[in-house]
């Protein structure tokens, strides 16, 4: 059985989910088997404001641990990532990283904060 | 050992907007905008470009779908959304059936496909169908700049009927956008696409100052980025969004 840990910034109590990669899709939403399908079928509510269609930043979340057992990034994904705020080198939209490995043991940290939800406001201040 | 589920979980920390519907248009017989008038004092501030995420309450379940926001941020009208049916599409289901004095619930504004500021050097919109509706704002905020590059909407549609908002592009040419329509099959819609934008901004010069917006559904519009990139132009002057 693989399995995630995630871990809110936000203070919410880490969450452990273990799970078949077989079984997916979980939720129908995201990429079948990835990161966000899993939680949300899981019951663990990771914002997907696009609906899981690579469409937003707002599922980014920071691999601790298992990146090596995640499917490789598209370049939409990367693209996307690059807006992201509080990109890291280990930084995954959870709608688009796809858990094979039956016995990946991966670790995410959920950020406090995302800018998807950027104001008129907020980008005059930024000019 | 797997935890057990926790008893309820918010959906959102987010804001939550309700939007009482003050009217409705239908585009075509497939097509439909609806327009949010925000309920209370609450006012959305977006950039052209964003969507919100709308919640539609279906069988059993409430489920959120993001809704481009065709119209612009400036100004008081209402928010205007604008989407066509799906096959097995529930949650467009869900709002063709909506009347109007109904409220829906949404959150946002989301999405990184913007135009944040007004636009600097040339820019080419492509669009098919209701993927003009980020499209829109962002032409409008290009034409409000006060020192504005050309301008060119490059828009597909199987039919006349389902290229949207022709009074508003009317307007625009007449400000000085270019507009090329391209009629077209559904399946051949990116490939006529891909050959004018060979055609135009890849053998016809050897600029690539220009800035790209592409928008719509499929695989195809991942084509229009790869061939926009793989012809000399800036990654990050080729944006789109892909539905």
């Amino acid at each position: 059985m693989a399995t995630i840990r995630v871990i809110f910034e936000s203070g919410e109590p880490d969450r452990l989910i273990q799970f078949n990669p077989s079984d997916a899709p979980f939720h129908h939403v995201g990429q079948p088997g990835s990161i966000l399908d899993v939680l949300l079928g899981h019951q663990v509510h990771i914002e997907h404001a696009c609906g899981g269609n690579c469409a937003c930043t707002t599922c980014h979340v920071i691999v601790k641990s298992g990146y090596n057992k995640l499917s490789e990034s598209s370049e939409q994904e990367e693209d996307l990532l690059d807006r992201a705020p509080g990109l890291t080198p280990t930084s995954r939209l959870a709608c688009q990283a796809v858990i094979e490995d039956p016995d990946a043991e991966i670790v995410v940290v959920v950020p406090r904060y995302t800018i998807n939800q950027i104001g008129e406001t907020a980008a005059k201040s930024e000019s | 050992m797997v935890e057990p589920a926790p008893p309820a979980v918010p959906p959102t920390s987010r804001p939550v907007y309700r939007g009482r519907i003050e009217r409705i248009h239908d585009h075509n017989a497939d097509t439909r905008s609806l327009f949010l008038r925000p309920v209370g004092e609450a006012r959305l501030n977006f950039l052209p470009g964003q969507f919100i995420s709308v919640s539609l309450v279906l069988e059993n379940e409430t489920r959120v779908r993001p809704y481009t926001i065709a119209s612009s941020p400036e100004g008081p009208a209402p928010i205007e959304i604008c989407f066509n049916r799906v096959p097995g599409g529930r949650g467009v289901g869900y709002l063709f059936e909506r009347k109007i004095g109904e409220e829906l619930e949404f959150t946002g504004p989301f999405g990184a496909f913007t135009m944040d500021r007004p636009p600097g050097s040339e820019c080419i919109f492509v669009a098919e169908g209701t993927a003009i509706a980020p499209i829109r704002p962002m032409i409008r905020r290009g034409l409000a700049a006060s020192t504005r590059p050309k301008l060119t909407l490059l828009y597909a549609a199987p039919d006349k009927a389902h290229l949207l908002y022709l009074d508003d592009i009317e307007q625009w040419r007449f400000s000085g956008v270019e507009f090329e329509p391209v009629i077209a099959r559904t399946a051949e819609l990116y490939d006529q696409l891909a050959a004018r934008i060979q055609v135009r901004w890849i053998d016809a010069d050897s600029d690539r100052s220009r800035h790209f917006y592409v928008c719509g559904v499929g695989k195809g519009v991942l084509r229009l980025r790869d061939l926009l990139r793989s012809a000399g132009y800036e990654r990050r002057a080729v944006r789109y969004e892909q539905w």
